[in-house]
């Protein structure tokens, strides 16, 4: 299977939605149009903490070319919203306010202008209340309840073996705390929905958004219609990077309530300061970690406690706990360890999904952790990691046997195989220089989060042409062509005949959200599955044609071919009008679901996920003395993906990742006052930029993954958390101080040159 | 107040607001939607036009300042029969478009370097597009269709 | 309504501003104009005002006129280097291109980086209204973080560099968060006249370590007219410490400001120090 010879699969294909992206003739959400078009905008409380006591809007409404207010009151539907019951977050608030970004009106205008000038002059009249702005001190005993339930989000345990036993056979133990800061997720496009009253007594969502049918049901239950009446249409959407969920349900209900109540389309455009304030951030981490180590450098016993800042609602806290918890051994074989994960309300913007998915965080703490252990040994830095690698016949924390496709020891040896000319520790007039190293696991699939579904539809027109949907979202990371890729192979057709498109919830199963790095794995297997299905029909039409067996028979550069001879031919064009006439289905809707993890959940001992990424990063750098500036010199990347359907692509992933990760290890950082956050731009809130961009070198392992489509296995999470942990190390390297918090700006690198120098 | 200028190489004709900004005309009057807002102050680079070839942020740029100017949008770049310009077949090659919202401004940016260097260094790339933010590629693919772009046109130019 | 004017003369401009609000190249008006609320009677775009694009060469020295652009400034060869320098450290080449150094100094953002090189080389502003022309030094011009000397009815036309600046040696530095688009957490300016080796005349500012660019007078005694070494160097830097006073913010905190105000002056010395060596 693994050297079988494709045509389509594992080459560099340009993206199929290339053309209108590069044209600017792609129609993102905020390029639609619909006559009679209203804008909306959203009152934000301002405030961290309060009590909503009225609101006066009557300056509004006399701005010209505003047209109305709704607020809580006009919701038809139970005014909530969330990820997992019980939700906790209402659409727009009704009394209580508990964080500064909440909406607590929204306005409408014929207008952007007009639109967002009312909500300027919207006086919401909110008693403050004094904010729990960290987790320490919403967990102080007595401390106002954020909801009713009390302030933890959501909390899990995992425990494997006895700590005590591993810690007693450990020569080395090392204590220590890491935190890392809120990180936005930034995509050039804001938040965008449009919603439509369709006249057929169904409203259509024009959606920039990553889950097109989490956000529909969401929407029908708050304007109170059955989720039959509600489609939603994904725009092009410009970037998501997990954050534009929950944060395009609310803008969703909101658009639809006014459309409903108003009865015309309803824009939604966030500026980029709502797209900072109001919706969803990385989660800040605060994490104990003690781990223990024999003096070879084995990893024996591991006691972790992660503590995140979920901010004002749950949104997807309870599965970033998890996933933290489940990734707290890293791509290593820990026996005995012990892991508390937590998600903490605070009255700050709610966090949730973002690249990476609390892997980062536990990640740094993780491999800050064993570089440290690996100095005091003396060790070196990918021995210790090939010591501990997971590999097959180990079992992961989870007590998950690896029974194949793991390879993460071969990503250490091929970053051993590619040697820089000169690394670690040195130091000349004006720079100091280190390298540092970082081990990376993901799993692939919603795993401990729920089933993974996929629902994708493969349409054959009589003219050989083949239309591709599913369920998942083109985000940029091209799902498209990916899916137009696996159609093509399945059918024997050129990529030019395939034409796959945006999702709309009326078309397809409920496939679940785009998430968990799962697109190509668990979709790629629903669209192989719908391809395989028409196949069957062209085959049994071919080999009446052909008068022949259909094993005689294989498809291929858009022809139907006798396989002892080549010349004997017959175009899918003519089979498929023969097989539609002979009444043989040219179209399939099909489903995948991916294999179901089971699991204990008060230890999350048992099989999690269908896969996992492996990984191993390399960085090196430059960092000037006088002023902390960082020059990134080399930065390998060595990923075990599977089979690669599109390395053009799969590089984009772990390049465009790596920055990211790059932006959370060394310059992004929302910055708080008084639960205020005071960079809402990306002016101040330092995105890397092309002349801050690292030098990232892309390779890859393939090891076979059978539950992925041609052995295939998800890249789009796991080099955020690779490039962050390994440039912390790097630069810790250099500085000769373990940094203990994420991001290491400038500004904290040359103090730490300072306090080494004066130390000295 | 009224206002001509060229856009894309016809002439238009506007009767604006002074606080209509360059962007709003170009994407609600004249329909040119590949001028993308992403930030609405000028920080991320989406809302790159040419104004007199020369990039500009149509987010912070009040309508008035096109009047008898020439203007280029990302939409007066490819041929009328859908050709690709060549930078635009470069950035595709090269895998430089992933979501594609920061690739018309990129385009652009990349366009006015072009015209007066069309063998940029790394480094004059980099200045060139230091105002156009993509979160998506990490820019590395970017800088590689910038100078295949080059190549492009020099082969074009029949050089 | 916002109405839009394009005046012709310095003199029908002025005559404007009772109800109006002078743009140059919009760039920091365009983003405060993001606002909702902001909505000024009328803007008076001064930048077809033909003389206050150009750049004229006298007796005196060289008048910029306000509506240069950073972008025509930072490509000048005749301009002193801290001049050039400051004006391509800005924003980006979207900004540059259409951003004036008028604009920046009027914005008076005590992070501008064109300011600390004006006021390095004695810059003199030239300041139009019904009253008359008055003249000022960037050093009275500046009054605290985006406030100005400038009156109501007043508008800056044009920009004087003495001549007497234009030769000697001059550099400017800034360090940001983030090495593209940054925005500075300090700037350094530096005009010296340098003769055999010695640092006859001297001028140094630094920007947002106080509300104004700031001129380092006490730190410019020390070093007059001793010989450029790496003690010297070495000294400067102790000196400057005392003498600048910079606050913590959202983009640097009180410390790095003043750790790095004094690298940021030691390169810019050093690099002196390198080429005159090498010559």
């Amino acid at each position: 299977m693994a050297g079988e010879d494709y045509r389509i699969i594992g080459k560099s294909h340009i993206k199929v939605d290339g053309h209108e992206l590069v044209t600017g003739q792609a129609k993102f959400a905020g390029d639609l149009y619909f006559p009679g078009m209203l804008y909306g905008c959203a009152v934000r409380a301002a405030v961290p903490a309060g009590l909503l006591k009225g609101i006066d809007f009557s300056a509004a409404l006399q701005e010209p070319g505003v047209v109305d207010v709704i607020t809580a009151d006009d919701i038809a539907g139970p005014n909530i919203m969330g990820v997992l019951p019980p939700f906790d977050q209402p659409v727009m608030a009704t009394e209580l306010i508990r964080y500064a970004g909440e909406t607590v009106a929204f306005v409408l205008g014929e207008t952007r202008k007009a639109a967002s000038r009312g909500a300027a002059l919207v006086k919401p009249d909110i008693e403050s209340i004094p904010p729990l702005l960290s987790p320490e001190e919403s967990l102080k005993k007595g401390a106002r309840k954020i909801h009713e339930g009390g302030n933890i989000t959501f909390s899990k345990k995992l425990i494997k073996g006895s700590i005590e036993e591993g810690f007693r056979e450990s020569d080395l133990i090392l204590e220590n705390q890491y935190e890392t800061t809120f990180q936005e997720h930034a995509y050039i496009e804001p938040e965008t929905v449009c919603a439509v009253p369709a006249g057929d007594n169904r409203i259509t969502i024009h959606a920039s958004c990553q889950s097109p049918f989490h956000i529909r049901g969401h929407i029908a239950a708050n304007l109170n219609v059955p989720m039959s009446k509600v489609k939603v249409i994904q725009s092009y959407t410009g970037g998501s990077f997990g954050g534009k969920d929950d944060v395009a349900a609310e803008m969703g209900i909101l658009a639809g309530t006014a459309a409903i109540k108003l009865r015309k389309p309803v824009m939604v455009i966030h500026s980029r300061e709502e797209s900072i304030i109001g919706s969803n951030l990385r989660h800040a981490a605060k994490i104990k970690i003690k781990s223990g180590f024999t003096k070879e450098g084995l990893i024996k016993a591991r006691d972790i406690k992660i503590t995140l800042d979920g901010g004002a609602y749950a949104s997807e806290s309870p599965f970033v706990v998890m996933k933290a918890l489940i990734h707290a051994a890293g791509p290593y074989v820990i026996p005995h360890i012990y892991v508390e994960s937590t998600a903490v309300y605070t009255n700050k913007t709610y966090t949730g999904a973002f690249r990476g998915f609390g892997v980062p965080q536990v990640t740094f703490a993780s491999e800050s952790q064993i570089q440290e252990a690996a100095d005091k040994l003396e060790i070196g830095a990918l021995e210790i990691r090939k010591l501990n690698a997971l590999r097959i016949g180990t079992t992961t924390a989870t007590s998950q046997l690896l029974e194949n496709s793991a390879g993460m020891v071969e990503t250490l040896e091929e970053v051993e195989s590619n040697p820089l000319a000169e690394e670690g520790f040195r130091e000349d007039n004006l720079y100091l220089y280190g390298t540092g190293y970082a081990g990376v696991i993901q799993g692939i699939s919603n795993g401990a989060e729920g089933i993974d579904v996929v629902g994708a539809s493969v349409q054959m027109g009589q003219d050989g042409s083949v239309l591709v949907g599913t369920g998942l979202s083109e985000l940029g990371q091209g799902s498209r062509t990916v899916f137009a890729q696996i159609a093509a192979e399945v059918l024997g057709v050129p990529l030019e005949m395939v034409t796959s498109r945006l999702c709309d919830t009326d078309s397809v199963h409920d496939s679940g959200p785009t998430v968990a790095s799962r697109g190509t794995t668990v979709g790629g297997i629903s669209v192989m599955k719908a391809a395989g299905e028409v196949k069957k029909s062209l085959l049994k039409m071919a080999s009446i044609m052909f008068k022949t067996e259909e094993k005689n028979i294989i498809l291929k550069d858009g022809f139907a071919v006798l396989i002892f001879d080549d010349s004997a031919r017959i175009p899918l064009a003519d089979v498929a009008t023969a097989a539609y006439w002979s009444g043989f289905p040219i179209m399939n809707t099909a489903f995948s679901r991916a294999p179901d993890s089971e699991y204990d959940h008060e230890t999350h001992q048992g099989t999690i996920y269908i896969a996992f990424n492996f990984g191993t990063h390399r960085m090196d750098v430059r960092i000037e003395k006088a002023t902390g500036k960082v020059v990134v010199l080399d930065h390998l990347a060595v990923h075990d993906v599977g089979k690669v359907i599109n390395p053009m692509l799969m590089e984009g992933q772990v390049e465009g990742a790596s920055l990211i990760g790059f932006g959370l290890g060394h310059m992004e950082k929302i910055l708080y006052k008084d639960g205020i956050i005071e960079n809402p731009n990306l002016a101040d809130y330092s995105v890397p930029t092309i002349m801050d961009r690292i030098p990232t070198k892309v390779l890859s392992v393939e090891e076979y993954n059978p539950n992925g489509p041609y052995g295939a296995k998800g890249i789009g999470e796991p080099p955020v958390a690779g490039a962050a942990a390994s440039f912390v190390n790097a630069v810790s390297q250099a500085v000769g101080v373990r940094f203990d918090k994420m991001p290491v700006t400038r500004e904290d690198i040359l103090k730490a040159i300072g306090i080494k120098r004066r130390e000295a | 107040m009224k206002i001509e200028f060229i856009c894309n190489g016809k002439n238009k004709a506007a009767d604006i607001e002074g606080d209509t900004r360059a962007l709003d005309l170009l994407r609600q009057e004249l329909g040119l939607t590949g001028v993308k807002e992403g930030c609405g102050k000028g920080e991320c680079g989406a809302c790159t036009i040419l104004l007199n070839g020369k990039p500009v942020a149509s987010c912070i740029l009040p309508a008035a300042k096109l009047a008898d100017s020439e203007v280029i949008t990302i939409e007066g770049l490819s041929e009328a029969n859908g050709d690709l310009h060549p930078i635009q077949k470069a950035f595709l090659d090269e895998g430089a478009v992933q979501c594609g919202f920061c690739t018309p401004g990129m385009v652009l940016s990349s366009y006015a370097l072009l015209t007066k260097n069309i063998k940029p260094e790394t480094d004059e790339i980099e200045t060139a597009l230091s105002g156009n933010m993509c979160r998506c590629t990490g820019y590395g693919k970017i800088v590689a269709a910038v100078k295949r772009s080059g190549e492009l046109l020099e082969d074009n130019h029949g050089r | 309504m916002v109405l839009y004017k394009n005046p012709h003369s310095v003199k029908e401009a002025i005559s404007w501003l009772d109800e109006g609000v002078v743009i140059a190249g919009g760039t920091d008006l365009g983003v405060k104009m993001s606002d909702p609320l902001y909505r000024p009677d009328s803007l008076v775009d001064i930048t077809g005002i033909r003389e206050l694009s150009e750049i004229k060469t006298d007796m005196e020295g060289i008048i910029l006129g306000a509506c240069v652009t950073v972008d025509e400034l930072s490509a000048r060869e005749d301009l002193p280097d801290c001049i050039r320098m400051g004006a391509s450290a800005i924003g980006s080449p979207q900004i540059r291109n259409i951003a004036t150094i008028g604009g920046n100094i009027c914005n008076a953002s005590p992070c501008g980086d064109t300011l600390t090189p004006l006021v390095v080389l004695d810059a003199l502003f030239v300041l139009e209204s019904p009253e008359g022309t008055r003249e000022m030094t960037a050093t009275d011009f500046f009054k605290g973080p985006k406030m100005t000397a400038l009156k109501k009815n007043e508008i800056l036309t044009f920009i004087k560099l003495p001549k007497e600046r234009l030769s000697g040696r001059s550099g400017f530095r800034m360090i940001g968060k983030r090495n593209g688009q940054a925005i500075s957490q300090v700037n350094a300016a530096v005009w010296t006249f340098i003769e055999d080796g010695v640092l006859k005349d001297v001028r140094l500012a630094a920007g947002s370590v106080a509300p104004v660019p700031l001129r380092l007078l006490k730190t410019e005694d020390k070093i007059r007219n001793k010989k450029l070494t790496p003690g010297l160097i070495q000294e400067l830097k102790y000196q400057i410490k005392d003498e600048i006073a910079p606050i913590s913010d959202v983009r640097a905190s009180l410390n790095y400001r003043q750790e790095v105000t004094e690298s940021l002056f030691e390169e810019i010395f050093s690099e002196f120090l390198i080429r005159r060596s090498k010559k």
